[in-house]
């Protein structure tokens, strides 16, 4: 078999389910949320059912949502860890954006653009869901922890969704055959070794053994 | 149009109570026993079901016990916080004639007017998930008529009119209370709100937190950055993040990548 037909296995299924369910229910919470955010983009709260609909469903959209990424965290935090070889890459991410990939540093598993993401997640979901709780129960909840919420999950909001917009891109259209990945769960040995060398190496080494 | 106002004199109110009948009458609200709590007062907070309450504040004056009397209820600000804060269009509106009010067709009971009232007034009611609060009785002023409260009050104490006019009377009579020795009379129509269309004449005007008023209410400053600069963030983020995407695919185009894995230096897994 040529080595381009090969399927190099990237997510299993528990990595793919947990993706795909934050993914699925960070869209229906980040739309109706942006709904409730500005006047302009109420009308998408008509596509969702209507304003009250929304106001009941978008807190339990970020209570599934914190729940996937909770078990990418339990799954995902190890290897997310920052080493000198990512911080130098981040140093040069300028590079990374226009295609001059010379000099970078090979990227593992994941590089360290997506491991930013994945902190970034972390936390800002960490914020909404304490910011949201506030929000959920205004009549229970003391005024001025709902005057510090009003502004702090919109701020948390507008960074996650700012980086999810470029993970978008980056996972479809910039990236050919990163979707693939993500969701039969497999890629191609080019583009491994082009994309993640160094993780490409880990699996050679690890599958040449058996 | 002529802004309306409502006038409550607290020098005249005598605490029966009829205002808050007429309330719960004409807005056809089922009363709901609530707490009792050993004082005169009819219950302790607003409800929403119960828009209008008289607060018997209790205080000691030559060592007997004597009341501040005030009525307990939305003040229609010119620069209502509610309004500023409510993401549904259309479900706090404020008429030409300065009246705020909530149209429940379009609430969606986020509550986010609590938050935004400097005078904690709307109440969310738990059954029907939506907010309620004095609405002026916008529906009899509309056709000429006198809000309800008003239209029973027996001693004057509540008068309905023209905003200008009102504030020129309520000037005039916490003039004759100072000239009568009370040093402290004066009007509450607080400005940090744009005024308001409920104005007080109070005999401790200096100190209007004893009638249960905020000294001096103001728009939530967080309210205010949220609505303005993080609005405009946020719109930044999102228009920079897709328009930016799309234009650097346009420029740059997708990463593709040489498949030389099969080659002798990269064999096959």
């Amino acid at each position: 078999m040529k080595a381009t037909d090969q399927k190099i296995p990237r997510f299993d299924v528990a990595e793919r389910v947990a993706h795909w369910l934050a993914a699925l229910s960070f869209l229906y919470t980040a739309l109706t949320g942006l709904a409730l955010w500005s006047h302009k983009l109420y009308w998408l709260a008509y596509v969702f059912g209507g304003g009250a609909v929304v106001r009941g469903l978008h807190p339990w959209g970020g209570v599934i949502f914190v729940a996937a990424l909770g078990m990418m965290f339990r799954r995902w935090a190890k290897q997310m860890r920052l080493d000198a070889e990512d911080r130098e890459w981040l140093r040069q991410s300028h590079k990374y954006a226009v295609h001059d990939e010379e000099g970078l540093p090979d990227a593992g598993r994941f590089n360290a653009g997506q491991k930013m993401l994945f902190w970034l997640q972390s936390c800002s979901a960490a914020v909404l869901l304490v910011s949201g709780v506030v929000l959920w129960f205004p009549e229970t909840m003391p005024r001025v922890l709902r005057l510090a919420a009003v502004l702090i999950h919109p701020l948390a909001a507008i960074a996650s969704i700012g980086g999810i917009i470029v993970h978008i891109y980056m996972g479809t259209a910039a990236v050919p055959e990163a979707f693939r990945g993500m969701i039969q769960g497999w890629v191609r040995p080019g583009w491994a070794a082009s994309h993640h060398p160094k993780w490409y190496r880990e699996v050679k080494a690890r599958s040449g053994k058996h | 149009m002529t802004t309306v106002a409502k006038l409550i004199d607290t020098t005249l109110c005598i605490g029966c109570k009829a205002c808050e009948v007429a309330c719960q009458e004409w807005n056809d609200q089922e009363f709901t026993l609530g707490t009792f709590d050993g004082t005169y007062q009819t219950m302790p907070d607003l409800a929403p079901n119960f828009w209008n309450l008289i607060k018997f504040n209790e205080f000691e004056r030559d060592g007997q016990l004597s009341w501040l009397m005030s009525k307990y209820q939305c003040m229609h600000c010119a620069d209502p916080g509610c309004l500023r804060a409510c993401p549904a269009p259309g479900a706090i509106v404020q008429l030409k004639n300065g009246i705020v009010d909530f149209v429940h067709d379009n609430c969606i009971g986020c509550g986010y007017c609590i938050t935004g009232c400097p005078f904690d007034v709307p109440r969310l009611s738990p059954v029907s998930k939506k907010v309620y609060k004095c609405s002026l009785c916008s529906d009899r002023t509309s056709v000429g008529m006198t809000p309800a409260c008003i239209k029973t009050c027996p001693t004057s104490c509540l008068t309905f009119g023209a905003r200008d006019e009102l504030l020129r009377k309520a000037e005039i009579r916490a003039e004759t209370l100072r000239a009568d020795g009370d040093a402290d009379a004066g009007i509450y129509n607080p400005e940090g709100v744009g005024g308001t269309n409920v104005i007080y004449v109070l005999r401790e005007a200096s100190a209007p937190q004893k009638y249960g008023l905020p000294k001096d209410p103001t728009i939530p400053w967080t309210l205010s950055l949220w609505k303005g600069p993080v609005k405009w963030l946020g719109s930044l983020v999102l228009a920079g993040g897709i328009l930016g995407t799309f234009f650097h695919y346009i420029r740059f185009g997708p990463r593709e990548y040489k498949d030389e894995s099969d080659r002798p230096e990269n064999p096959a897994v």
